[in-house]
């Protein structure tokens, strides 16, 4: 069929057309673009937190100067340490990722196991109650001091950290199952294997990646206290070394260089659960 | 009274659903009081009654669900002792998965109901019920992309795709408008009669003009606890056109006649109560 030029006409605005014709209109209120930006309240929080840093590093005066580094400071010794920051990351995500993957995988597995099966609560749950409250931290000097390498003992401290967390919060999904998830289960007559996979698991995942986001958090906590203690390389150490050297401006930028790897690898895991929830309405 | 007075009717001995002298009590407290009842193969059967008369509970133990506190529940001569596949249940909210697409739902109730058949063929048998609920376009659809309706239709054709003899439904309509209800009542209705052999079904409602419209007989269920008030055969030909029905004076003299059981069933539970409250006061 030929294109008719009526037929621009008759269709309805689509959605992606509506709002470009609303910006194209001529407007006499232009500096609302700027307002009128998501997110513009957290921008101009993060600049006035620069500007009091920038003001208290100019007026407040420590012990030499290089103990409180202002943002212009920092921001060059952040600069000139990335080559070495760079290195550090991947030697911590190698400790960190086998760690935490080892958590999840036990963590959602035995969390589901538990929060399906009574008696194995039962058996289980005194033990939890008990272990899972311990800070995760008071393992580290015995894990260094146990097992063979540093990798080793940073990797089970991560795993502790992050296992409980995820496991008790998996269990509580799992035994927050809705009845008639379970009564639609029974009726197709599930094998226990498939009833765990197909219907407990997925639907215990809102609370599994509750548990996955704070036992990632807990996971760079205990990486980083293992790497004070005893690392020759990651970015627990690289604060620790320049802490020691007196080199504030590194040790600084280290700190924040490590707030911004946290920050991406739970927006990762943020964007994960979005894509595994889009059943949820 | 000639219709409301009629005792079931005898089915030869092991045919059908059986409940004999059932009770079950949750947490000491009574639900179902000396329960009988025989429903035949093919037959359509309401329980109606009041919230809280257990009518649910009913349903669920002959879903095997549930387990009775004492008594006897058979279908076919052989005793209900779990959740089977020839008793399909459709719940009041949804019974979809959230996490399948419809048709994948219907394909996991379809791996379970026929483990013989492979994957393609349960594809197809998936197609052919949602198109028979007019869900063929939404096969791929998750159930949170579908209304109320279109998510009850959805169980409903995977109950049918299952091929249970037996259907067992608990007020699934009941979060419905009165347009999508009316529909799906007619539904229903319709793959009742053009099955061969015909289902065996147990509709749960509260709905007295429902019961009417769908079922061959309605069991009246009175509450606390939940008992057999009284038993109904509706008298009206097949197929039943909810418009001419609902104004025949038959329709209406017996929708009436149920409510003032109820009524009465009211009025004398009330009754024995205030004489107990009486004693009580006396002491």
């Amino acid at each position: 069929m030929a294109k008719s030029p009526i037929i621009p006409s008759v269709s309805f605005p689509t959605a992606s057309r509506l709002p470009a014709k609303k910006a194209s209109k001529p407007s006499g209120i232009r500096r609302n673009s700027w307002w009128r930006l998501q997110g513009k309240e957290g921008v101009l929080f993060l600049l006035g937190i620069v500007l009091l840093w920038q003001f208290a590093s100019s007026s407040i005066h420590f012990s030499g100067d290089y103990l409180f580094p202002s943002p212009a400071v920092t921001l060059k010794a952040l600069w000139g340490s990335l080559p070495e920051l760079l290195k550090d990351t991947w030697s911590s995500l190698l400790v960190l990722l086998p760690g935490y993957a080892l958590a999840a995988v036990a963590g959602i597995v035995w969390g589901l196991v538990v929060g399906t099966i009574p008696w194995v609560s039962r058996m289980f749950s005194p033990f939890a109650r008990f272990a899972s409250p311990v800070p995760p931290t008071i393992y580290v000097p015995y894990a260094i001091a146990m097992l063979p390498t540093f990798r080793t003992a940073a990797g089970f401290v991560v795993f502790v950290g992050a296992f409980w967390p995820i496991f008790l919060n998996t269990a509580a999904g799992a035994a927050s199952l809705p009845q008639r998830h379970r009564d639609n289960a029974r009726i197709l007559g599930l094998k226990p294997t498939e009833y765990l996979w197909r219907i407990v698991f997925p639907s215990s995942l809102p609370h599994i990646f509750s548990g996955m986001s704070v036992g990632l958090v807990f996971s760079f906590i205990m990486l980083t206290v293992a790497e004070l203690f005893g690392a020759s390389a990651g970015l627990g150490r690289f604060v620790q070394l320049y802490a020691d050297y007196a080199d504030y401006p590194r040790m600084v930028a280290g700190i924040l260089y490590t707030g911004v790897v946290v920050m991406a690898a739970m927006e990762l895991l943020e964007q994960i659960k979005r894509r595994s929830l889009f059943w949820i309405k | 009274m000639s219709a409301l007075d009629t005792r079931p009717t005898n089915c030869t001995a092991d045919a059908g659903l059986k409940v004999e002298s059932l009770r079950f009590a949750y947490n000491g407290t009574p639900v179902l009081l000396d329960i009988n009842l025989a429903i035949g193969e093919g037959e359509f059967v309401c329980l109606l009654g009041p919230s809280g008369c257990g009518k649910t509970t009913l349903l669920r133990l002959l879903a095997g669900l549930e387990t009775p506190s004492s008594g006897h529940l058979s279908w076919k001569g052989r005793p209900i002792t779990g959740p089977s596949l020839e008793r399909g249940v459709v719940f009041q909210d949804y019974s979809l998965f959230q996490w399948m697409t419809l048709v994948n739902n219907i394909t996991l109730a379809l791996a379970k109901s026929h483990p013989g058949k492979d994957r393609k063929w349960r594809l197809n048998l998936a197609a052919e019920f949602l198109e028979l609920v007019g869900l063929a376009d939404a096969a791929r659809k998750h159930p949170f992309e579908l209304s109320g309706g279109m998510q009850q239709r959805g169980a409903i054709a995977r109950t049918l795709a299952m091929g249970s003899p037996v259907l067992l439904m608990d007020e699934p309509f009941g979060a419905l408008d009165p347009v999508n209800r009316g529909r799906l009542q007619n539904l229903v209705l319709d793959v009742w009669s053009d099955a061969n052999p015909r289902k065996t079904v147990v509709f749960v409602t509260h709905d007295i003009e429902e019961s009417l419209h769908l079922a061959d007989r309605v069991v009246m269920l009175g509450s606390s606890p939940g008992r057999i008030i009284d038993e109904l055969r509706v008298p009206f030909a097949r197929p039943r056109v909810w418009r001419t029905l609902i104004r025949s004076p038959e329709f209406l003299s017996l929708r009436e006649r149920i409510a003032e059981r109820f009524r009465e069933d009211t009025l004398q539970r009330i009754e024995a109560e205030s004489v107990v409250g009486g004693d009580a006061e006396g002491i």
